[in-house]
């Protein structure tokens, strides 16, 4: 089911910048996916694409409950929507053939090492494989929730992150010289065996009694 | 591990997130799933705190947040009711339609307390009380949001305001003041209702002057906010002092301060002068005082006359006067300095302005932990943070309680339980809440509430979630919010058909 909109209705800025898809179910596991457009109204288009909101397996084992009207009506149109999805759901490679990637906790220690395919990001690939990384605006860069730090090897290897990243770096917590936001980075045959360490978020950043400031 | 029944005080993103953790980890694969039961009150029909009724429509990517949400609301272990007040004395915000319950009535029905009800009163300047032409940020984005506390309110008189006066520099100054300037065209197909399109439509609003007390380098707004102002299509950024743009020597500048510095020395995309209409960030000042129109020489779009006192920075970075002081003619104020929770709230710690607590947990006056209460998000922080640290704090203080209530064992196997543990020992304890208690129970207030349709639950709000969006869909854009009066009727439709 494919929900179409008109996308010559939208102004210049918004239609260059314009999402994919909006409306549709596709059954995995227990549960029906959802595409999510992330609602993009800047940057470059190749940034601008659909999200799939994929719950960790435990949020599917809960969805499953659902009454089927209740099911649908978690998806969200979004406006901005036009028809081909430009990035869906991420396969997993045959096993040996994929580029590696290392998850590891704040404490470096492995988590778990995975494969993925060249163009997977960081925040789809840690869906995939249940790793806590946490995708709040799902892909938007609007949230900062999916920052990670990488090794610096690597690090050196991405593209330069683009100014709607950097300002969402300036307020993720435990920043360091290698963050990077897990939903801009992108998967190259280059980038084989990067770590991404999840950054140690620890309410000590919240010192009790601090005098309070605007937003 | 005893049961955990834990009632919720409102239902914002810090509540589902401590509740979306909790549930998670105890899911069906644990021995202690079905030990779990969440009951959350909010005083609002419509779930989700700031994130419907604060977050600025022309960021429709922030709200992405509630699918995760939804989700959570999707287990049965999961209770919404919306409409819910919870009082401990007469609310300071009187919501007609909201069911009013007791606190005590929360202590004798559960195991746990959250306390999760955010910072809702905006902080007020002396110098300038409220009136009709001086009014909190807060009011404009309950306004733009259609907050339950405007219904009936008249909206703001945009057709006759020329210049408008924000004082503060947070990211809230911000998002008024691009609801102000970006053309109506532009806005319209977001989350916008109607009825404040029409008056955004009407607006004569030419400039927003952004008063802070102190500089560029203290200011609070983020990056990306600032960005967004340079980059507004119709207005332009009235040049800055370029002395208030050099770096102090020696100064270690932050990451964030020198890429706002950066972005404030370009300045904005239109050049200054070459668009309808413009802003101006007007740092080192403090208002002392609003003067009404006088009849000689008040001029009809800008009647009031805005006084400011000129200041400088003390060693410690704290503003202070240099004596120099000027005006500014304006139509209105707008006070956007802050919010603080409630003094009604209980544990409500007056120097602080939230509640007192120490990692999560609620703690007495007399330095007593008190046992089985919690408080997390803004009402626990202060009003600071977005959406990210409040998740995080959610988290942490989800682990506090899971720690708290599993025995020992298990939270020696649990790293994040553990640390969340502490070394064990809260101290002495005060006692408010009930020891035994029926899992599925709930308070007869809500029981009779429910019966007469006052009370949502999250099924209700789907469905008006789902009729918003398609009542937003015919008209082109994101959704077209219901009040409560309309969310009432609809929903009494749909139960009937
Ligand atoms: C105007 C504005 C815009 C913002 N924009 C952004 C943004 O773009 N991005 C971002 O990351 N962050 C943003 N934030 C910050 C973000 O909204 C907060 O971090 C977050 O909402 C705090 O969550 P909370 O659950 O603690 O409080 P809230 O969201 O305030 O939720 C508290 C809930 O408790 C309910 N409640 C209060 N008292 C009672 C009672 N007595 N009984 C029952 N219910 C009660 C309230 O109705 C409310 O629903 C913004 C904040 C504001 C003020
Ligand atoms: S998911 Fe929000 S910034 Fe990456």
């Amino acid at each position: 089911m494919l929900h179409l909109k008109s996308i010559q209705t939208l102004p210049e800025t918004c239609r260059r910048a314009t999402t994919s898809l909006s409306l549709s179910h596709v059954a995995s596991r227990s549960f029906s996916r959802q595409t999510i457009a992330s609602t993009r109204t800047h940057r470059s288009l190749d940034r601008c694409r659909t999200e799939w909101t994929r719950h960790h397996t435990r949020h599917n084992l809960l969805t499953s409950s659902l009454s089927p009207l209740y099911r649908q009506s978690t998806c969200r149109r979004s406006l901005h929507s036009t028809a081909a999805p430009q990035h869906g759901p991420i396969t997993r490679p045959a096993p040996g053939t994929g580029i590696k990637v290392h998850f590891k906790d704040s404490k470096g220690n492995l988590i778990k090492t995975v494969e993925a395919n060249e163009g997977d990001d960081i925040l789809s690939i840690a869906h995939e494989y249940d790793i806590d990384l946490e995708g709040a605006c799902e892909g938007s860069v609007a949230c900062s929730t999916c920052h990670v730090i990488v090794d610096p090897e690597h690090y050196d290897l991405l593209p330069e992150p683009e100014d709607d990243e950097n300002d969402m770096l300036d307020m993720a917590f435990g920043l360091t010289d290698t963050s990077r936001l897990g939903c801009q980075v992108k998967l190259a045959r280059g980038l084989d065996g990067i770590t991404a360490t999840l950054p140690s978020a620890t309410r000590n950043m919240f010192v009790d009694g601090k005098k309070p400031t605007h937003h | 591990m005893a049961p955990i029944k834990l009632a919720i005080i409102g239902a914002g993103p810090s509540s589902f997130y401590v509740a979306s953790r909790l549930l998670a980890s105890l899911p069906p694969s644990s021995p202690y799933h079905s030990a779990l039961r969440i009951h959350m009150y909010d005083r609002l029909w419509a779930p989700h705190g700031l994130v419907r009724y604060g977050v600025a429509p022309d960021h429709p990517e922030v709200k992405n947040c509630v699918h995760k949400f939804d989700a959570a609301a999707t287990d049965p272990r999961l209770r919404f009711f919306g409409n819910v007040n919870v009082v401990a004395s007469p609310p300071v915000v009187p919501l007609p339609q909201s069911t009013e319950l007791p606190l005590s009535t929360l202590f004798s029905n559960y195991t746990h307390l959250l306390l999760s009800s955010g910072c809702s009163l905006p902080l007020l300047h002396p110098a300038l009380p409220p009136s009709d032409h001086c009014v909190p940020a807060l009011s404009l984005v309950h306004w733009y949001t259609r907050h339950p506390s405007v219904a009936h309110k008249p909206p703001p008189p945009l057709e006759k305001l020329e210049h408008i006066s924000i004082i503060g520099q947070g990211n809230v100054s911000l998002d008024v003041a691009r609801m102000l300037l970006t053309p109506p065209s532009t806005l319209e197909k977001y989350d916008i209702p109607e009825p404040v399109l029409d008056v955004l439509r009407r607006s004569a609003v030419k400039h927003v002057s952004i008063i802070g007390r102190r500089g560029p380098l203290e200011a609070a707004f983020t990056t990306k906010e600032l960005r967004e102002m340079m980059n507004l299509e119709d207005a332009s950024m009235e040049p800055i002092d370029p002395s208030l743009l050099v770096v102090p020597e020696g100064a270690k500048l932050t990451r964030q301060q020198s890429r706002t510095m950066q972005l404030l020395q370009k300045g904005s995309r239109n050049k200054p002068g070459t668009t309808p209409k413009s802003w101006s960030l007007d740092f080192f000042r403090s208002p002392t005082g609003l003067a009404p129109p006088n009849s000689a020489s008040s001029s009809l779009t800008r009647p009031y006359t805005l006084s400011l006192a000129h200041n400088t920075l003390s060693a410690d970075k704290k503003a202070i006067p240099t004596g120099e002081t000027s005006t500014l003619r304006t139509s209105m104020v707008v006070t956007s300095l802050g919010h603080q929770a409630e003094p009604s709230i209980p544990w409500y710690d007056p120097d602080l302005r939230h509640v007192r607590t120490v990692g999560g947990r609620v703690v007495d006056e007399t330095g007593r932990t008190v046992k089985g209460v919690y408080a997390s998000g803004w009402a626990a922080m202060g009003a600071r943070g977005v959406l990210a640290s409040t998740m995080i704090d959610a988290y942490a203080v989800a682990d506090t309680i899971l720690a708290d209530s599993f025995p020992d064992q298990i939270r020696r196997e649990n790293d994040a339980l553990a640390s969340a543990a502490g070394d064990g020992s809260l101290g002495e304890l005060s006692e408010v809440l009930a020891n035994k208690v029926d899992l599925e129970g709930i308070p007869e207030e809500v029981n009779k509430a429910m019966a007469s349709g006052d009370v949502t639950d999250y099924r209700d709000w789907k469905m008006i979630d789902e009729e918003e969006i398609r009542r937003g869909e015919k008209l082109g854009k994101e959704r077209e919010r219901m009040d409560w009066e309309e969310a009432r009727a609809f929903l009494e439709h749909a139960r009937m058909s």
